[in-house]
């Protein structure tokens, strides 16, 4: 199959989504919309992956992507689990409760 | 399929992803986010079956939007956060935040050099397709045995450290 995609455009579209995932983790309070946002990063790279994979016919950047899903996996569930232990201590989740190393 | 529908669809596929971002970033119910994340998802699975790469489209809607995504959304319902609502989605330094990520965009718009990547190579048609599983799997399970193999042992990891994280220490 010949790509049809130029690969400018989705190295493009990498770089803004991981430009929204980087504004959501850093401007979000939510700890679990944080991690999205974290999720989101992790995506806008495996887009950039399967652009290089597609445009060197190479079988290699879409093993690394996999990788990258599986480490995405595991980072969601000792996220959510350090989120479940947080929320059990304190009376949200959101990153503003979390001041004890503050001052 | 032919050059102009491809590149149609991969505008709109790209469209649909950018808006959909940004809206899961922005909105205030943190369940209304994980639904555009989820159009996200589906849609960069668009995206990688124009790339070609049929597995990884398929691995991205059966791990990301049907587990992780699940999976955070199970959470958000468990915990069942009353005053997330009320308040403003960002902190007060979100204009920090957006300056970062302008500045992140145009550094990587500034950075992308076209001379990086070398034309692509005229390999022989019909006998490498990429995406095919048949070469993922070669693959994956001889040059890439050994990361495969701590790819299990990361995720082993992540189940353990998951339960001793959120288990009751004191249990009855």
């Amino acid at each position: 199959m010949v790509p049809s995609v130029p690969l400018g455009a989705c190295l493009g579209l990498s770089a803004i989504l991981f430009a929204i995932g980087l504004v959501g983790f850093l401007g979000r309070r939510n700890i679990i919309l944080m991690l999205v946002s974290i999720e989101i990063m992790l995506n806008a790279v495996n887009v950039s992956f399967a652009a290089f994979s597609s445009h060197l016919q190479d079988t290699r950047g879409q093993i690394l992507a996999l990788f990258v899903i599986a480490v995405a996996a595991a980072e969601a569930a000792v996220g959510l689990g350090l989120v479940l232990a947080l929320s059990r201590n304190r009376p949200g989740i959101s990153v503003a409760d979390l001041t004890e190393l503050k001052y | 399929m032919g050059i102009l529908a491809g590149q149609s669809a991969f505008y709109y596929l790209a469209a649909v992803s950018v808006a959909s971002a940004i809206l899961a970033i922005t909105r205030r119910n943190p369940v209304h986010s994980m639904l555009w994340v989820l159009a996200l998802f589906v849609h960069v699975a668009g995206i990688f079956l124009l790339l070609g790469a049929e597995f990884l489209a398929a691995v991205q809607v059966i791990v990301y939007a049907g587990a992780i995504l699940v999976f955070y959304l199970f959470f958000l319902m468990l915990l069942d956060l009353p005053v997330e609502a009320a308040g403003p989605p960002f902190g007060a330094h979100w204009p920090l935040c957006a300056a970062a990520g302008l500045a992140f965009a145009a550094f990587a718009w500034y950075a992308h050099d076209p001379g990086l990547v070398p034309a692509m190579q005229p390999v022989e048609p019909a006998t490498r397709s990429p995406g095919s599983l048949r070469s993922i799997g070669m693959a994956l399970f001889t040059q890439f045995a050994l990361p495969f193999e701590i790819t299990s042992l990361i995720l082993l990891a992540a189940i353990v450290g998951a339960v001793v994280v959120a288990k009751r220490k004191n249990v009855p």
